[in-house]
């Protein structure tokens, strides 16, 4: 909320430790700041362009301009002679002037110049040209009793500092002038000085002017109202339209504003009707049932609720309670006499309406966060105090004042040990009862071990012995508390599976030449179809209700979407290569309306293998360049068998440059091409990809191995050229040798892949070579040949190959 | 004789200086001291020849000169050994200012550097850690932490949602719920992830991470809190770090604190009127903590008279931007490929 410093420091007297009673804007800030209501900013409210009120004496027509006048005012006696060009300008005025020498805001200097023949010796000033609103219709219209002569900037109050302060949700009570006075001077030990309502209003008998009727006294427990007469709309003193203005509330007229200025000062909303329009004299509180529509005083019609509460005329709705007045009641031009409501509305109530309407008005903010019950008739009585200051309102004798819902603050028992263990320091009784008697909270009780404290009736949020503890740190200051360390019980906890290998893989990938990206998870309809991911069946996406951009409404399916959304940045694109990665969740929806997300692992390839140094050969990515990287994670993990294949082929790949990988008892993802209708339709260069299963890999990986001894012997190598169908997968001969279980057999390896002559159309040949070796003995060449040929015959035989 | 002795070792001298290997000094060795041709060891032969009275002189000369070479020889040979010979005679000097061959690295995303930095200082101080849904219900990101519906703290966080009953959590505090309803204290634990909130400028996006924390056990008390927050803070910014700490209000912890840091940038200096870090405040929020409210503990089934403990939340963004000297949130996820190599590997 903002308010201005003067005004806090006219509302709290109090010695500081200088005897200065008081101090500056600065260091309010940090004493609000430390007592938990932060302080966002301080500004001064205008620069002081030396302006002085002064008096029009006369005003002659500029002999050589129709629309320039000669005006003459008194400095100090004598007389100065200035041009104006104002339509406003006449003489017995009171405005402001700025003298020859001055500068204004805008820059501008007033110099002694002849202005079409006529010397000026200064400037009457318009609002916008001081810098104090955008008013630019005429020169300023001061009061008729504005002291001439005096300095602009203190007859208006300028001389101020606009202070904003961002109140908590539970301190409802501080979203006030006086609140944060209070809070002042419970922080110096001072004293609150709240404005004095004058007698007449004090102790006036209980006539009731106007009939309160409350349907529902839990939604409304208190209303109390006033009717005064000779309330004629008029502008409201500058003082108090400044001060209004620089807390951010429009100035509107003199009836309007006294009602703002009052809820900013005590922090109770109050409403001013048109008290002719108020035909029947009965004010009726109530839920609107079934009242169907209520035109707003911002001018919308507003269709209601059945739970919103209403203040109705008789049976005619008038305003939405604690929220805003309605059209047909509002002040207007012709407004002669005005009942002021201040009542106290539900907070839950107040905050659904306003809700529902998307409303958020300064009053439905304070109702929603508490007002003080029992502030409702002395906020009533200041604003008409105010009224009769400014003129001519005579109030009616009495006042309304129904309260059926008053409340009693509860009774907290504070015990002292229970300080010591939540601050962890040992505060004194005496300290304890001191610093809740300076929060204005009632002390019951007190023993050698605990007190019973009643907190006042604005402070809502301190109901349990906790609150009270708060409310102590609070004022004793944290910064007293001293730090320590606690001792920590040991557990087994402290590794974590899941951070190990996501860590692990991060490291290998990066040692690959990705680079890890974080996406948004946010995806659009359109890609989310055409990559939905490694969700078994049709992956459902989560949709966000309210979306930042209705376009990307959804959750990803999979984090490829995020990778290629990479490649259509320009500076990306004139890389030479992109090498980056994603691991990161991905979310779906569940059966039974839940929602499942899991953790992914995906990359993406573009262009040519990056590499520094002179003279390093660098050459195009190809499949097998990507298919590597994820065999490297693979490996890392510890997935010792993974299983590739060309099934399942995902819409996203290319049918012909794709794998799954597939481990333990399922599938891990995909690897391959960037299928040619995906790279069209989205305008996407070559690129490879891949996804997994990250939890997968996790649940299969082995994090633990045992050793195996170093052979004695050495090994023995055969190479094998066979020429078999070009869709042969080679895998499948390593497979079958492992399958027989020669015991001399070490291991096969593929080591080349030919295609063209003289290997004929639709033929290729692969070349494995055969590691021989036996735990016992070197093989002898006579024995390796006899193995090898064998194995040479029946491969052949297997797989309809012919040897090259 | 003793002019043939004056020039051997002239001439041995002249060769060492030139020589360039091991080789060659075995070379000169033989060329000299050789059983069969060495040039001195023709000479000892030599000495038989002489007249019995010049023997021993010409002896003691032969010897100390012989000794003198084999000392030559050793040196040199130790000098090349030690690499500290004269340039080699074949070929001109390596450049070593050229770049020497290599393989191109990633990079690690930078709020994974951090978010890891944060981690390795609380593990260190034996937290373990803990993980939630992203997709959250309202329960658990509301209710039960003290956050009911219809009440003014949820407008302190715009919130995403995805059905009635679920949203996409504001804040890793659910985590906390889910961690103390399947177990009891003694608690420490961190839990590291993404959050949502409905926002989108320079200093917020619509997705960041927090890293949340909790210690429940007997007689946790705020000074503890204080203690375990400003020794974090230490380590995670290095250098002196000023930590204050001032009330604040979340409804999940009371009291409430939240922790600011001295401003790495201005260092608080009192001409700090435009720094464009802190505004001019000389203080940076850091962190939001608090000790547990006792309405959580009830909503978990804990005791409040038996366990207390604290909790707190960061923002990694936040700490990250601070750490880098970085004022716009959303370069994070662009991952501009410029942004991201700055990062070391
Ligand atoms: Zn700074």
């Amino acid at each position: 909320m903002k308010l201005t410093f003067n005004w806090l420091m006219e509302l709290v007297e109090f010695p500081d430790a200088a005897g200065r009673g008081s101090f500056g804007p600065e260091e309010l800030a940090e004493r609000l700041t430390h007592a938990g209501l932060e302080v966002e900013a301080v500004q001064p409210l205008a620069d002081d362009a030396g302006a002085e009120v002064v008096e029009v004496r006369g005003v002659q027509p500029h002999p050589d301009a129709d629309r320039l006048s000669v005006c003459e005012i008194h400095d100090d006696g004598h007389p100065l002679r200035i041009v104006c060009g104002a339509p406003n300008v006449r003489a017995g005025m009171k405005t402001a002037f700025l003298r020859v020498g001055s500068v204004l805001p805008s820059g501008q200097a007033i110099e002694r110049r002849p202005i079409r023949g006529v010397a000026s010796e200064g400037m009457l000033c318009s609002e916008k040209e001081l810098g104090l609103s955008d008013d630019h219709r005429g020169i300023m219209e001061l009061p008729g009793d504005a002291p001439a002569g005096v300095s602009l900037q203190d007859y208006l109050g300028l001389n101020d500092w606009m202070v904003e302060v961002s109140v908590t949700p539970n301190r409802g009570d501080c979203l006030s002038v006086l609140g944060l006075a209070r809070e002042i001077a419970a922080l110096t030990g001072g004293r609150l000085r709240a404005p004095a309502i004058p007698a007449h209003l004090r102790d006036h008998p209980p006539t009731i002017p106007v009939a309160v009727e409350i349907l529902d006294p839990d939604l409304c427990p208190r209303y109390s109202a006033r009717l005064i007469h000779g309330l004629r709309p008029a502008p409201a003193p500058p003082w108090l339209r400044f001060r209004l203005e620089a807390c951010g509330i429009r100035s509107i007229n003199h009836i309007v504003d006294v009602t703002n200025y009052v809820m900013l000062e005590t922090g109770q909303p109050l409403h001013a009707f048109d008290a002719q329009s108020i035909a029947s004299r009965r004010i009726v509180v109530r839920t609107a049932g079934e009242s169907s529509t209520l035109t707003t005083l911002d001018g919308s019609e507003r269709a209601l609720h059945p739970d919103d509460l209403l203040i109705c005329d008789g049976d005619i709705p008038a305003a939405l309670a604690g929220v805003m007045g309605g059209a047909g009641s509002e002040v207007t031009d012709e407004t002669e006499s005005v009942l002021l409501e201040s009542a106290h509305f539900d907070p839950l109530t107040i905050r659904r309406t306003a809700k529902r309407m998307g409303m958020h008005t300064e009053a439905s903010h304070r109702f929603e966060r508490g007002v003080d019950p029992e502030g409702t008739r002395y906020a009533m009585d200041r604003a008409v105090a105010l009224w009769e200051e400014m003129g001519e309102a005579r109030v009616v004798e009495g006042f309304a004042d129904v309260y059926p819902g008053a409340r009693r603050p509860p009774d907290i028992t504070l015990r002292y040990a229970s300080v010591k263990r939540a601050l962890g320091v040992d505060l004194a009784p005496e300290r304890i009862r001191g610093i809740i008697e300076s929060l204005g909270i009632e002390l019951k009780r007190s023993s050698e071990q605990d007190l019973v404290a009643c907190p006042p009736s604005f402070r809502f949020d301190l109901t349990r012995e906790a609150d009270i503890v708060e409310e102590l740190a609070r004022i004793h200051g944290y910064d007293n508390i001293p730090a320590t360390l606690p001792a920590v019980r040991m557990g087994a906890g402290q590794g974590d599976a899941l951070l190990r290998w996501m860590r692990k893989t991060r490291s290998l990938l990066v040692t690959a030449g990705l680079s890890e990206v974080v996406t948004l998870p946010f995806c659009s309809p359109d890609m989310n179809r055409t990559f939905p991911g490694l969700w078994a069946g049709e992956g459902k996406a989560v949709r966000v209700t309210n979306p930042l951009r209705q376009e990307t409404d959804e959750m990803r399916l999979s984090l490829l979407p995020g990778l290629v959304e990479n490649l259509h940045d320009h500076a990306e694109r004139r890389n030479e290569s992109s090498m980056i990665f994603e691991l990161n969740k991905v979310f779906s929806l569940a059966g039974g309306g839940g929602f499942t997300e899991r953790i992914n692992v995906a990359g993406l390839i573009r262009g040519r293998r990056p590499r520094r140094g002179m003279k390093v050969e660098s050459r195009d990515f190809t499949f097998a360049d990507m298919k590597g990287i994820v065999e490297d994670l693979l490996e890392g993990a510890g997935c010792a068998d993974s299983r590739w294949t060309a099934e399942d082929a995902p819409s996203v790949l290319h049918p012909g440059r794709f794998a799954s990988v597939a481990g333990g008892d399922g599938q891990l993802g995909h690897v391959g091409e960037i299928s040619p209708r995906v790279r069209e339709e989205l305008d996407l260069p070559p690129c490879f990809l891949f996804e997994l299963d990250f939890e997968a890999i996790v649940h299969y990986a082995r994090p633990d191995f045992r050793v195996r001894p170093i052979p004695r012997f050495p090994s023995v190598e055969r190479d094998l050229a066979i020429v078999v169908t070009a869709d042969f997968p080679g895998q499948t001969v390593i497979d079958w040798v492992k399958r027989l279980d020669q015991a001399l057999i070490e291991r096969v390896n593929i080591f080349d892949e030919y295609t063209g002559a003289p290997i004929s159309e639709g033929k290729k040949s692969l070349a494995y070579k055969v590691f021989y070796r036996s735990p016992e003995r070197t093989l002898t060449d006579h024995e390796v040949n006899a193995v090898h040929e064998d194995l040479t015959r029946r491969l052949c035989a297997e797989f309809d190959a012919t040897l090259r | 004789m003793i002019d043939n002795l004056e020039k051997l070792h002239e001439e041995v001298t002249g060769r060492l200086e030139r020589c360039a290997s091991e080789e060659e000094i075995e070379q000169i060795r033989i060329d000299y001291l050789g059983r069969k041709g060495g040039k001195l060891t023709a000479l000892m032969r030599g000495l038989r020849e002489l007249p019995a009275d010049q023997r021993p002189r010409a002896g003691q000369e032969l010897n100390r000169r012989r000794g003198e070479i084999e000392g030559l020889l050793e040196t040199r040979l130790d000098d090349l050994r030690r690499n500290r010979g004269r340039p080699m005679d074949q070929g001109p000097r390596l450049d070593v200012t050229l770049p020497g061959n290599r393989v191109e690295r990633g990079r690690v995303h930078p709020l994974t550097r951090v978010t890891d930095e944060i981690i390795d200082v609380f593990t260190g101080m034996g937290f373990e850690i803990a993980r939630g849904p992203d997709v959250e219900d309202d329960y658990h990101n509301f209710e039960a932490l003290n956050i009911p519906r219809d009440h003014p703290a949820r407008d302190m966080q715009d919130t995403f949602f995805v059905s009635d009953d679920h949203v996409l959590r504001t804040h890793t505090s659910p985590v906390q719920i889910r961690i103390m309803e399947q177990r009891r204290p003694p608690l420490q634990i961190i839990a590291p992830g993404a959050v949502y909130r409905h926002d989108d400028d320079a200093t917020h996006s619509p997705v960041f991470h927090q890293v949340e924390g909790f210690m429940v056990d007997h007689d946790i008390s705020f000074g503890d809190l204080k203690g375990v927050l400003t020794l974090f803070l230490e380590q995670i910014f290095q250098d002196e770090v000023r930590v204050r700490f001032r009330p604040s209000f979340f409804p999940f912890t009371e009291p409430s604190a939240e922790v600011d840091i001295g401003c790495i940038l201005c260092r608080g200096a009192r001409d700090a009127g435009n720094c464009r870090v802190c505004r001019g405040s000389g203080w940076l929020e850091i962190l939001g903590s608090g000790m547990i409210d006792p309405n959580v503990f009830g909503f978990v089934g804990y005791d409040a008279e038996a366990f207390s403990g604290f909790a707190f939340g960061m923002g990694v963004e936040r700490i990250a931007m601070l750490k880098y000297g970085m004022d716009d949130i959303r370069l994070f996820f662009q991952n501009d490929i410029r942004f991201l190599r700055q990062f070391p590997p």
